[in-house]
């Protein structure tokens, strides 16, 4: 795409990657699913190292690492959000903040710079795997209709607004918050993505066409690529907490 | 033990490589827009025949426009949450058999020895302190003891040179009296001596002047009176 001298690649060429095995089927690999794959591999790397250095008072390296990302998740996201009954969800909150973590990062490590959240793929996955866990637990908490009752009737509103607050819970709990989940995380990665190929894209343009031009974008690439490693981060950590939000309320309806 | 650490780590090391090598940027997809047009005239020019005039045809101009069309990016594709899926499945499943359980077990056990530490650590500074005060108690005892000890070799040491001074007073006074009665014998002595030597003298010198001899009674008698006169003279 030719903006203003610019050579803009077309959307989609930013996004889908051809595929370089099993071509046109379901289990078709590209470039999204190996980083999918180098997640899964980093992450279970990071975990399997640590818990095999057992013998040391003092953690470092991917013991650090690994410890840090635990107490980090038990006390900044499950103790606060669900208290000491989700517990028992910390190794899944571990593995998907680590998941999405890996999967976003890997858009500014060079020669790879994509993140494999900027497809749908594992947003909408994930968010419809919370959504299953967090109605389960919910009716497993308070029953089936206690569940509904607190979830569309929340306590303390006046019987009258109900007319209204009904409606808007039920879209809210039941239909939006899996999607609304997803789209944060997806549409972050794929405004950060577009922000940096943006940048390079001027900073090469402007470099052929004389070194000094190029010099401002190039600085606002370097600052975007920090931003987006915090990006990276925070987006593992708001979809993490937010999935143990959800959690917390299902077990604790009065919250 | 170093060598599955070290397959543990080139698994990721792999997986990078294989994501730069095979997906690089350039390769990025999605045919472009003038690609997929040369390729649609292309079908329909094999299709058709050269001589048709393929860019008139509706049914290619549909064909065309379709190239313009991106595809919904919203739209999830089908691989990439079978392998997406299947990825974090794994992942969890690793998780929760290996990884977690091993990470948390070692950090609970961390904790675990280092509250038992702080609490034998407690109890041996507790001991200490009772050892402190055991050692501080018998310390006084034995101070007061030695202090006891001290005044009683005191009193006994006054007493011993008290007993000291009245033996040696009454050696002395035993002395001086020894010394005494000593003195007031040689005296006496002396004086009977002197007396002898004295009449003896006195008799020899009477002789010279009187001349005459008289008996040893008389010259007792004469010498004694003489004495008693020098005597009672000297008084």
């Amino acid at each position: 795409m030719n903006v203003l001298a610019l050579d803009f690649p077309p959307v989609s060429h930013l996004f889908e990657w051809p595929d370089m095995l099993f071509s046109g089927t379901a289990y078709a690999i590209n470039k999204t699913v190996l980083i999918y794959l180098a997640a899964v591999a980093i992450t279970a790397a990071i975990f399997l190292l640590a818990g095999r250095k057992t013998g040391s008072l003092v953690p470092a390296g991917v013991q650090h690492v690994a410890e840090s990302g635990v107490t980090f998740i038990e006390e900044s996201v499950v103790m606060e959000t669900i208290g000491e009954e989700g517990k028992k969800f910390m190794p899944f909150l571990t593995t998907m903040f680590f998941f999405i973590l890996f999967s976003n990062i890997f858009e500014v490590i060079p020669g790879i710079q994509f993140p494999a959240n900027s497809r749908m793929a594992i947003p909408i996955t994930l968010a419809l795997v919370v959504w299953v866990i967090y109605n389960f637990v919910g009716i497993k908490a308070q029953g089936f209709g206690g569940y509904l009752k607190n979830s569309l009737f929340p306590p303390g509103v006046p019987v009258a607004l109900y007319l209204i607050v009904t409606p808007i819970e039920l879209v809210s709990t039941f239909v939006v918050r899996p999607f609304s989940l997803a789209i944060r995380l997806w549409a972050n990665m794929v405004a950060g993505h577009l922000l940096l190929v943006t940048f390079a894209v001027l900073t090469h343009t402007l470099w052929s066409n004389g070194f000094v031009g190029a010099v401002a974008p190039f600085s606002m690439l370097v600052m975007m690529t920090g931003f987006e490693i915090l990006v990276s981060v925070l987006q593992a950590f708001i979809f993490t907490i937010l999935t143990a939000v959800y959690i917390g309320g299902s077990l604790h309806p009065a919250h | 033990m170093r060598i599955r650490r070290n397959r543990l780590l080139a698994a990721p090391l792999f997986a990078l490589l294989g994501i730069a090598a095979f997906a690089s940027p350039a390769q990025a997809s999605g045919e472009s827009v003038g690609g997929c047009m040369a390729e649609v005239i292309h079908e329909a020019e094999e299709h058709h025949g050269k001589d048709h005039d393929v860019l008139h045809d509706e049914h290619v101009q549909d064909e065309l426009e379709k190239c313009f069309e991106a595809p919904n990016p919203i739209l999830p594709e089908l691989n990439e949450i079978v392998w997406g899926g299947a990825a974090f499945l794994i992942l969890f499943v690793l998780m929760v058999k290996k990884g977690f359980p091993a990470v948390k077990g070692a950090m609970d056990a961390r904790a675990e020895k280092i509250r038992t530490d702080l609490d034998a650590a407690e109890q041996a500074r507790t001991d200490a302190q009772a050892v402190q005060a055991d050692y501080e108690e018998r310390l006084a005892d034995a101070k007061a003891e030695a202090s006891r000890l001290i005044d009683e070799a005191r009193g006994a040491a006054d007493q011993v040179r008290t007993d000291l001074m009245a033996r040696h007073e009454a050696e002395m006074a035993e002395l001086r009296a020894r010394a005494a009665a000593d003195i007031e014998s040689s005296r006496t002595q002396a004086i009977a001596d002197l007396r002898a030597e004295v009449a003896g003298i006195a008799l020899g010198a009477a002789e010279r002047v009187v001349q005459s001899s008289l008996d040893t009674e008389v010259q007792g008698r004469l010498i004694d009176a003489y004495i008693d006169e020098v005597a009672g003279g000297n008084g």
